[in-house]
């Protein structure tokens, strides 16, 4: 009886060993993971491929007017 | 400045990823548009280019929270010194007023600095571009964020960039513009200051030359008798760059554009506009601003009808000291030579009322020297 009892709370003891064991892991693997999100994204796989800014800011020069007068004379 | 190609721009490092602080923040959780949307066109919308103007409580106040805090009255935002001058010198008419103030908007509010526009992109006054692949810089590069801005009158006066001047000395020992102009300055403290002289952290000569007024310092009697009577800057400044007459409007494209008459370099001593108790000397430096009556007259005729309420000629910290200049050569180089000094005769009659509390009556040059001192 008194074995079975003492089972029950070694068992107990290590359910929430494994909860705590767990909860550390996403603890700490959740900022690579996050990193790894980061760098899956549409901004981040453009914006650090050369050749597709170079291909995309072609476009957008060809239809964007000029940004800047072409009046402006002298030191700002 | 070299410019920056389209692409060049808006490449980012994937270095990024490694910055401890800031490489966990998805691009998104800044600038907004939609990370899924592998088309550019749609993903852009609602992107916000900088994020840190003008309020960058969103995008870095989380962590610099005091910085954050203090910056947005720094004068980099604020900008009250163009503010606080086209007040006195606006037209009191409401309507006029108004229009005088959408010219500022298109003309002269662009000109600010922002968090990223100093420690990741160039400021967008020289179309911006990431500095280095959108890395965090946490000292902004003196040519690419301080001197893309200040380049007409600081840029060649500290670098020397003028015909027979030489750099500042203080560039030749290899200071940066922070060795001076610190980043709690370039923050603010959180006060709002009507100009950058007020500044109660910015730099002063005496911070570093301490010594100068004690009594076996080098020129000491020098030092001494010209103490609060005229600026370091009348001494140890060579000719700088002055500009004049600016005319704005918008082009057939709608385009904002100036138009400056050339500048000119040049060095005159005029009465302090600017005096005050951190500031009492009488005899200053003067830089001629670009400025004139008409400069909004494309918007509305007399813009500027209290033109005269604030000086063209403006107190100046140029930055191309030297130990030894022209004027400091000996005692008669500077006293009773009128050619250093802002007389009747230098300024443009349409602009002598606005500048008649600082040119310099013959009577207060100071008289030649029988007697100099060793």
């Amino acid at each position: 009886m008194l074995n079975t009892k003492v089972g029950v709370s070694v068992m107990r003891c290590l359910r929430w060993f494994g909860v705590a064991i767990v909860f550390c892991l996403v603890v700490i693997l959740g900022n690579p993971l996050t990193g790894q999100a980061y760098e899956d994204t549409q901004c981040f796989k453009c914006h650090t491929s050369a050749k597709q800014l170079i291909e995309i800011t072609r476009e957008i020069a060809k239809t964007r007017p000029a940004a800047k007068s072409e009046e402006i004379e002298g030191e700002g | 400045m070299e410019p920056l190609a389209p692409h060049e721009k808006i490449f980012v490092d994937s270095e990024i990823l490694d910055d401890e602080n800031h490489g966990e923040i998805a691009c998104h959780e800044c600038h907004g548009g939609n990370p899924d949307d592998p088309n550019w066109k749609t993903a852009h919308e609602g992107v916000v280019k900088d994020p840190t103007y003008p309020d960058a409580t969103a995008a870095c106040g989380d962590c610099h929270d005091e910085i954050n805090e203090n910056y947005q009255n720094s004068l980099h935002v604020t900008l009250k010194p163009y503010r606080l001058t086209i007040d006195k010198r606006a037209s009191t008419n409401p309507v006029i007023r108004d229009t005088v103030e959408r010219a500022m908007d298109n003309h002269c509010y662009y000109c600010h600095s922002s968090c990223g526009q100093c420690h990741i992109s160039r400021p967008n006054f020289v179309d911006g571009g990431f500095l280095d692949g959108h890395l965090f810089m946490r000292k902004p590069p003196v040519q690419e964020v301080c001197t893309a801005c200040h380049g007409s009158r600081i840029q060649k006066e500290y670098f020397g960039e003028h015909g027979g001047l030489r750099p500042d000395v203080h560039r030749e020992k290899y200071m940066k513009c922070e060795k001076c102009h610190s980043g709690e300055e370039m923050h603010g403290d959180g006060k709002e200051y009507a100009n950058r002289y007020e500044v109660e952290n910015g730099p002063k000569c005496v911070d570093c030359h301490k010594g100068i007024y004690e009594r076996d310092a080098k020129n000491v009697i020098t030092h001494r008798i010209h103490k609060d009577e005229v600026s370091c800057h009348v001494c140890h400044s060579q000719p700088y760059n002055n500009c004049s007459s600016c005319h704005v409007g918008k082009d057939r494209n709608d385009l904002p554009f100036y138009k400056t008459k050339a500048s000119w370099f040049d060095f005159k001593i005029g009465l302090n506009p600017l005096k005050s108790e951190t500031r009492p000397e009488k005899f200053v430096t003067l830089r001629h601003n670009p400025v004139n009556r008409e400069i909004f007259d494309f918007y509305v005729k007399d813009g500027l009808s209290g033109f005269d309420n604030v000086p063209t000629w403006k107190l100046a910290t140029p930055h191309n000291i030297r130990r030894k200049t022209a004027q400091n050569s000996s005692c008669n180089a500077c006293h009773g030579n009128e050619s250093l000094f802002l007389l009747k005769k230098d300024v443009e009659d349409k602009e002598r009322e606005a500048n008649k509390g600082i040119i310099v009556p013959a009577k207060l040059i100071p008289s030649t020297q029988k007697w100099q001192p060793k």
